[in-house]
């Protein structure tokens, strides 16, 4: 995802050819879309399916020795 | 002095204002500022993160470690940068959970955990090799591994 400070410029025209440069701000992340979709569409499953989900209540692992009682 | 937020799922919940956790560029794709953490059980293997700009949405996250054992996270050097998490603070790690209705299509998402750190977050790309979108939670009836028995990375 390119930011708005993210500038693409055409460096060169010859015949058929554009050489195109990209000069990003070293702020600004230039992730490969598709990665940056995949997660945007996992995230919105991920809250879409907590909608009414039951969460188990799984036994929490042992505490450290010495913790076993402290009350929650 | 505490924090009244709203939750469709919890309904009306008062937290301490100190353990709001400020997301500089949201949730990947979902956007939001401020979200809370929410768990009835400090020791249950799941909390919710609950947008506090939008009462609806809330995702279940877990603590990868409890599951994954030799779970690492790695980020490229810009959002190392970026983040400005300083080394000596203290880091809490999160992934969110796909929830079903049946216990073995539970999925983690690796590639993209949550860092927090001093009440800020930010949700990065893993770049620890095998870090699965959608990582099983638990085995199968019939799996052939117990769930911490291998690194998921």
């Amino acid at each position: 995802m390119l930011g708005d400070d993210t500038i693409i410029e055409v460096l060169e025209v010859r015949g058929q050819t554009v050489r195109i440069g990209i000069d990003a701000p070293r702020s600004v992340p230039v992730y490969r879309e598709e990665i940056w979709l995949e997660v945007k569409r996992e995230n919105q499953a991920a809250a879409e399916a907590a909608a009414g989900a039951e969460l188990p209540d799984f036994p929490a692992k042992a505490p450290p020795s010495g913790a076993a009682d402290r009350s929650i | 002095m505490s924090l009244t937020i709203e939750s469709s799922r919890f309904g009306r919940v008062q937290i301490d204002p100190e353990t709001v956790i400020e997301f500089p560029e949201g949730l990947i794709g979902l956007g939001g500022s401020r979200y809370a953490l929410l768990a009835n059980d400090p020791e249950a293997p799941f909390a919710w993160l609950q947008s506090l700009e939008d009462p609806s949405l809330a995702l279940p996250v877990t603590n990868p470690h409890r599951f994954f054992e030799g779970f690492e996270v790695e980020v490229i050097d810009e959002d190392a940068e970026r983040f400005g998490f300083e080394a000596s603070s203290a880091m809490d790690v999160y992934v969110t959970v796909r929830a079903a209705p049946a216990l073995e299509d539970f999925t983690a998402n690796l590639k993209a955990p949550i860092l927090v750190s001093s009440g800020r977050a930010y949700q990065v790309i893993n770049q620890a090799p095998g870090c699965g979108l959608r990582t099983p939670l638990f085995a199968a009836p019939d799996g052939d591994s117990a769930p911490d028995a291998e690194p998921a990375c």
